[in-house]
């Protein structure tokens, strides 16, 4: 899931010089994402792995590194 | 002439509220007093009516104090985008020759010191007054330009003035309305927040910079602070109709909503529609050398969602014209911007029989006019302009660069996105982007970019931009 995560986030939503060097829990806002990011990404894990990701927690927290994201959507009901 | 419906609220009703910024609060009264006392800084550095004023603060109370003090001394802002990298904004302040600089604290390091004016150091003086008219400059906004180079565009009192009239009748503003407030001032939307809303003396609450990315709490927030109305971008609206929990929070406060800028996709529109069902809904069209120059008050009985919306009829006083041939969109009238901004000097852009060519390629049908894309190259990237030859400009000047094209690629949340192609001799790919990166915003940042072995040519020798296109599309 992180795989498909990055892979989505560096090539269609920011630019990064080396994305395989960047870490699991390095800030995604600080490089560059933004609210129509945001909302690109939660299109994009709600149909690529099935969930339903509820209104009330789109939150920074949540959306800030691809650990949390992975966490987030994992407890959304995803590879249950 | 510009401030003189604000200044009318001041005398009326100077307890009044007029700014929110979180848990800070500014009547009516006490943003004049402060925005005088800039005013007066500004006259005792010798600062003349009609110069140049940059505004290096971010959108919120500081940045309104800063440019109503910099209209009430006659001058001229230039509101910077702190978020440019600095050779960006060192170039912006050098091509529109301010005379100050206004901020907060200290100056940044770029910046020639003896231009910089804390506006918490400005003493409580009152200005001398100043007269303006009609044809005074008001603001000069920077966007990027198809020279190569960041653009100026001049707005005059007259221009700014008549747009916000209009705006403030077309959705009825009164004093007790609240209206959000979250575009930068260097976009035209800005104008609005600023002048028809503090002209009709009612209050501007700054939406907190957070809230963008938490749909849910910024239509609470909405919601909360009894917002009665916004003029802001598709992208956002878009976001809270998908993700913003309207069906828990009903926002019966909100009177209206006006949003400009980029295409709205109308499965976006319908859905935001149907969640607020007794909100009024307005599309604002025009460049920004127009500022407003068609409307259209969404029907919703009227949405498809395989079809976009029409760009409406003509607002302000605006005249429109279709041009036979080209079926480009020619404006005139009050509103229109008085010209560019070249090194100090203002350039009138309008044609022989002074009309504005906008670039923009529509039609006609029933009396509604539609939008059909550009003419020109410019792109349309989240709601930022941007120029291919500004990008084109910054790389073909690295060296190693034998040459370059930059072209739009369909996105389908970000409208367009650059993408660039490259013909190297001697410096890699990761080079150039890292040294770009520190040249332009991040909205222009390319999304994808290819080095090829030649340029694709025209039979003529011109940049064949459809092959470059078909390049960087098929890479993937």
């Amino acid at each position: 899931m992180k795989e498909k995560l990055k892979a989505f986030i560096f090539s269609e939503l920011i630019y990064h010089e080396d994305p395989a060097s960047f870490g699991d829990d390095a800030d995604l806002l600080e490089a560059g994402l933004d609210s129509l990011g945001i909302m690109r990404l939660i299109m994009f894990a709600e149909k690529e792995f099935g969930v339903t990701l509820p209104d009330t927690e789109i939150e920074p927290d949540n959306v800030n590194s691809l650990n949390a994201l992975e966490k987030w959507i994992r407890q959304a009901g995803a590879g249950q | 002439m510009l401030l003189e419906p604000f200044l009318h609220h001041c005398r009326q009703q100077p307890e009044a509220l007029a700014l929110v910024e979180s848990d800070r609060y500014l009547s009516y009264g006490d943003l004049l007093a402060r925005a005088q006392s800039v005013a007066a800084g500004l006259q005792t550095l010798g600062v003349q009516p009609g110069q140049p004023v940059a505004v290096h603060l971010d959108r919120g109370i500081d940045a309104v104090i800063a440019v109503f003090g910099v209209l009430l001394a006659g001058a001229c802002y230039v509101p910077l985008d702190l978020k440019n990298p600095k050779p960006r904004l060192a170039f912006i302040v050098a091509d529109a020759k301010v005379h100050a600089v206004l901020g907060l604290g200290d100056a940044p390091a770029w910046l020639d010191a003896s231009l910089w004016l804390d506006i918490d150091a400005c003493s409580e003086e009152s200005p001398k007054q100043v007269e303006t008219s009609a044809d005074s400059l008001a603001a000069i906004l920077y966007t990027s330009g198809s020279t190569g180079q960041p653009r100026g565009v001049v707005l005059s009192h007259g221009a700014v003035a008549s747009f916000a009239l209009w705006a403030a009748d077309l959705v009825a503003l009164q004093d007790k309305d609240r209206i959000a407030s979250s575009t930068p001032f260097f976009f035209d939307l800005s104008t609005f927040d600023l002048y028809a809303v503090l002209g009709r003396g009612a209050s501007l609450y700054f939406v907190p910079s957070a809230l963008t990315l938490s749909p849910s709490r910024l239509s609470a927030w909405l919601g909360e602070q009894a917002i009665s109305g916004w003029y802001t971008v598709p992208s956002l609206l878009a976001f809270l109709a998908y993700k913003g929990n309207l069906s828990e929070t009903p926002l019966p406060c909100l009177r209206f909503l006006i949003f400009a800028g980029e295409v709205f996709p109308t499965p976006a529109l319908i859905d935001l529609a149907a969640k607020l069902p007794r909100t009024e809904l307005y599309n604002f069209f025009g460049p920004t050398e127009t500022n407003v120059c068609c409307y259209w008050p969404v029907e919703r009985e009227r949405l498809l969602a395989d079809e976009n919306i029409p760009i409406g009829l003509p607002a302000v006083d605006c005249e429109l014209h279709l041009h036979a041939e080209t079926g480009e969109l020619w404006v005139r009238g009050d509103s229109i911007a008085s010209g560019y901004w070249n090194q100090g000097r203002l350039q009138p852009f309008l044609n022989g029989e002074g009309w504005y060519p906008t670039g923009d390629r529509v039609s006609l049908v029933d009396g509604e006019y539609r939008f059909h894309g550009r003419l020109g190259r410019m792109l349309k990237c989240s709601g930022y302009r941007v120029e291919p030859a500004e990008i084109e400009a910054a790389v073909n000047a690295m060296a190693g660069v034998r040459d370059c094209a930059v072209v739009g690629i369909d996105d389908p949340a970000a409208g367009q996105r650059p993408a660039l192609a490259l013909v190297l001799e001697s410096v890699t790919l990761a080079e150039i982007r890292t040294a770009l990166i520190r040249l332009v915003p991040s909205y222009m940042q390319p999304s994808r970019c290819i080095v090829v072995e030649e340029l694709p040519r025209l039979p003529n020798g011109k940049l064949d931009y459809n092959q470059v296109r078909t390049l960087l599309e098929a890479q993937q």
